[in-house]
């Protein structure tokens, strides 16, 4: 096992002095990792995600519970540890602002005990896999913010990590960003072997990175399986936003069900597994005056809320 | 409420920074005078320690940061928006400075009367400690119409910040803020009484250590019409220049 | 040691590169630090002596102050920011990097303008301080031992944010210490002494090395060097401490 947590909790004190309180960030979370996994660990804000993850690379010690990555404790052996993970979180740089990041890559080179030509070396590579040659010349400042978190995934990558912590590292990138952010994950990952632990409330992440999905909320997990299990059950359900040309009563279309209907806008839900999203569109087009129709995958909060609906009903 | 709270602790904390600034100042001349035999510039030992409670509570209780906050709304076009208003803007904001520095300059000269008098005794005379709360208030005014001339100049120039910084040494040194002016060399001295910045601290201070000089407060009230003037003026071409290069 | 001289470098870079107005900041603050001189100047020309202090004295002590506080402001300045830091939770990008954590965040971040302080503190010593070998050693030693003893104390009230979650304390600190660092110790009697050669160890930061230069004395040089490890220990631990208490800006930012 790459990583094994038992029990782990971590909980803080919030608010000012007098009316402080303990918010559970983290409750007795347990599951392990194998080595070349790649596991999405995802939830709505605020559920525990980067608790569990700043726990695992040692950067916060737990109340309870038991963790060992790469066999060693995080929290009491964070520099050893450090050597052999790499950790982006989108919102800590490890970049030098002013300078670029072949700068910032000479000061990672050093405090990993790389020699010259080892870094020289390995920025080539990791130049051309990530098609950043000329980026990494540029200063940081003035780069965009797809291009800097190829820097800043270059930056965790240095040391050839066997591990990468990613936390929510396609926050705020745009549609095709993201989709260049995910496919350079997954060819880390089938090229060189790296297990990856990337958080997201973003479902598409999951959908097309992951190959194993943990649920967290309000500090616990509340699912742990496949994606493909996950898909099977929970990706089947699309929504279908329609704009109306006229206000119209919608007849029933089989397939999907009406949840929304006004003068412009009629919103329904596909159960993709009953019938195809295709003729549900092909039915739509047809008994409806459509003046713009969009498919989209549901919000994260609703394929937690029908995790949670599925466990309550088995 | 908490905004409250953590008002009053920075006015507690900023009171408390005052009081030590006079103890430890207060207490260098009152050794220095009482390693002369008493005087120093003609000043005794606990009147000196009075002049540099009058003096810090004159320049203390201002919005340290005032010239900065008045160049950073020229520039950031705060004043522009209100040139809208049908009022007098520079007259409207030196109101308000001087409202808010009020409470703060009650504050410190109470507690440094307080502490002053518990340290080196009563103050030295009872006409002159009447005259050094008028010359407190007309030293904030100078103060206040000074530095809004001086920023003024973030109409022309984008970095009012230095001029900021200047204008604080100059109150320092000149001003007499930390040492009365007679203790400076004859010709700055000089400088020193011809220029504004000693109706700004050393006048209150001067009669905090028990001179009787009503024509130091007539210098005061020339000093504040003049700077009253100067900051209107310079605000005026300044907003005419504003309009016409569109701020 | 390579990896603190990288960082080190890449610090200095990234506050080269951002040096807007680097000149006018560097000569304000040598404005500013000219201004006490004066200060001092006109005092002791009118009192010439107060408790055994002299211009030449105080010249010294403001030397080594600005030279110490330079290099500390200059080259540590994180030691200033340690308690914001980790109120914010800005710790993260160090805490996953196989570094020493203290040493690694102090040398993290440079600020040019303070060097303008390290300036003028080795003119002011050149130019005013009549440099005799003796005097030499003792400016050096000096400052070096300021330097410890500053960043130690800076270093020690930056951590109680780690356990209040709030960094009022070591702001108010630092201005404590930078205010009566100033002024030579032996103005203050009775506890206010006390506590400067003690909680806030104003005095050995410039007075005591400043008075040793005039006079030697075994004793106070022990005591000075006793200061410096006292603190630079004290400050170690309980960022040790407080680092185990950290909570990467969960806990206040959150509710």
């Amino acid at each position: 096992m790459t990583i094994e947590v038992e029990q782990l909790s971590k909980s803080f004190s919030t608010g000012r002095a007098k009316r402080r309180t303990l918010v559970e960030a983290v409750r007795d979370i347990s599951f392990s990792v194998e080595a070349g996994e790649r596991l999405a660990y995802i939830g709505p804000n605020g559920a525990g995600k980067s608790t569990s993850i700043k726990m695992l690379t040692g950067i916060l010690r737990p109340d309870s519970g038991a963790a060992s990555v790469l066999g060693i404790t995080p929290w009491t052996h964070r520099k050893q540890l450090a050597r052999r993970i790499g950790t982006l979180f989108g919102q800590r740089s490890q970049l030098w602002f002013e300078l670029t990041s072949l700068q910032s890559f000479r000061m990672l080179g050093a405090i990993f005990d790389m020699s010259d030509l080892q870094l020289a070396t390995r920025v080539g590579e990791l130049g051309e896999l990530l098609d950043a040659t000329e980026v990494f010349a540029m200063p940081v400042r003035n780069l965009s913010l797809g291009q800097r978190m190829r820097c800043e995934l270059a930056a965790c990558m240095l040391h050839e990590p066997e591990i990468l912590f990613l936390d929510e590292p396609t926050i705020g990138l745009d549609l095709l960003g993201k989709q260049l952010f995910r496919d350079l994950v997954i060819r880390l990952n089938e090229e060189r072997g790296t297990t990856i632990l990337l958080t997201s409330h973003d479902v598409a992440d999951i959908e097309s990175v992951a190959n194993r999905v943990i649920v967290i909320n309000h500090g616990s997990v509340i699912y742990d399986d496949d994606v493909e299990v996950m898909r099977r059950s929970l990706f089947t359900t699309k929504r279908v936003e329609v704009g109306l040309e006229r206000p119209v009563i919608v007849p029933e279309i089989a397939g999907a069900q009406l949840v929304e209907h006004t003068e412009t806008v009629a919103r329904f839900v596909v159960d993709t597994s009953k019938r195809s999203i295709r003729d549900v569109v092909d039915a739509i087009l047809e008994h409806l005056p459509v003046a713009d129709l969009s498919i989209v995958d549901p919000p994260l909060d609703e394929v937690i809320g029908a995790i949670y609906s599925q466990l309550a009903v088995e | 409420m908490q905004r409250t709270l953590a008002e009053r602790g920075g006015f507690i904390v900023s009171t408390g920074f005052y009081l030590a600034v006079v103890a430890v100042v207060g207490s260098l001349w009152r050794a220095a005078a009482d390693g002369k035999g008493g005087t120093i510039a003609g000043y005794g030992a606990a009147s000196l320690f009075w002049y540099i409670a009058a003096t810090e509570a004159a320049t203390v209780s201002l919005n340290m940061r005032l010239i900065d906050d008045i160049g950073t709304d020229i520039s950031g076009g705060a004043i522009a928006s209100e040139m809208l208003r049908p009022v007098s803007l520079v007259a409207v904001r030196m109101a308000s400075e001087f409202g808010r520095a009020l409470p703060r300059l009650t504050t410190c000269t109470l507690a440094g009367a307080v502490m002053s008098w518990i340290i080196v005794g009563a103050p030295p005379g009872l006409v002159s400690a009447a005259m050094t709360v008028v010359a407190l208030a007309l030293a904030i005014g100078c103060n206040i119409a000074a530095q809004h001339a001086f920023a003024a100049i973030a109409f022309w120039i984008r970095d009012a910040r230095s001029a900021w910084f200047l204008y604080q040494k100059l109150v320092f040194v000149l001003g007499g803020m930390l040492l009365p002016i007679e203790v400076l060399p004859g010709p700055l001295r000089l400088v020193a009484r011809l220029l504004p910045f000693v109706s700004m601290a050393y006048i209150p201070g001067r009669f905090a250590a028990g001179h009787v000089e009503p024509l130091l407060l007539l210098q005061q009230v020339g000093w504040l019409v003049a700077l009253l003037a100067i900051a209107l003026r310079i605000f005026a071409t300044g907003e005419r220049r504003l309009q016409v290069v569109g701020g | 040691m390579r990896s603190l001289t990288a960082t080190m470098r890449s610090a200095f870079a990234e506050a080269w590169s951002n040096r807007s107005g680097f000149w006018l900041q560097v000569s304000i603050m040598i404005v500013n630090d000219l201004v006490w001189v004066v200060f001092w100047v006109l005092f002791f020309r009118e009192a010439g002596s107060v408790r055994g202090w002299d211009t030449q004295q105080v010249l010294m002590l403001q030397a080594i102050l600005t030279t110490g506080g330079g290099i500390v402001l200059g080259f540590f300045n994180n030691a200033r920011r340690l308690g914001q830091l980790a109120a914010d939770g800005a710790l993260d990008a160090t805490l996953v990097l196989p570094v020493p954590t203290l040493p690694h965040l102090l040398v993290r971040r440079v600020e040019t303008t303070n060097l303008g302080d390290l300036i003028f503190g080795v003119a002011l010593f050149v130019i005013g301080c009549d440099p005799t070998w003796s005097r030499i050693a003792i400016y050096l030693a000096g400052s070096l031992i300021s330097v410890i003893t500053l960043t130690g104390f800076l270093v020690a009230i930056g951590s109680l944010s780690f356990f209040f979650g709030r960094n009022e304390a070591g702001e108010l600190g630092f201005h404590a210490m930078v205010m009566f660092a100033m002024y030579p110790v032996d103005v203050f009697t009775g506890p206010g002494r006390a506590v400067l050669y003690s909680v806030i160890p104003a005095a050995f930061i410039a007075s005591v090395p400043a008075k040793l230069a005039e006079s030697f004395d075994l004793g106070m040089a022990l005591g000075m060097i006793g200061a410096a490890v006292v603190f630079a220990t004290v400050g170690y631990t309980m960022f040790t401490l407080g680092l185990r208490r950290y909570t990467s800006g969960s806990a206040w930012t959150r509710a």
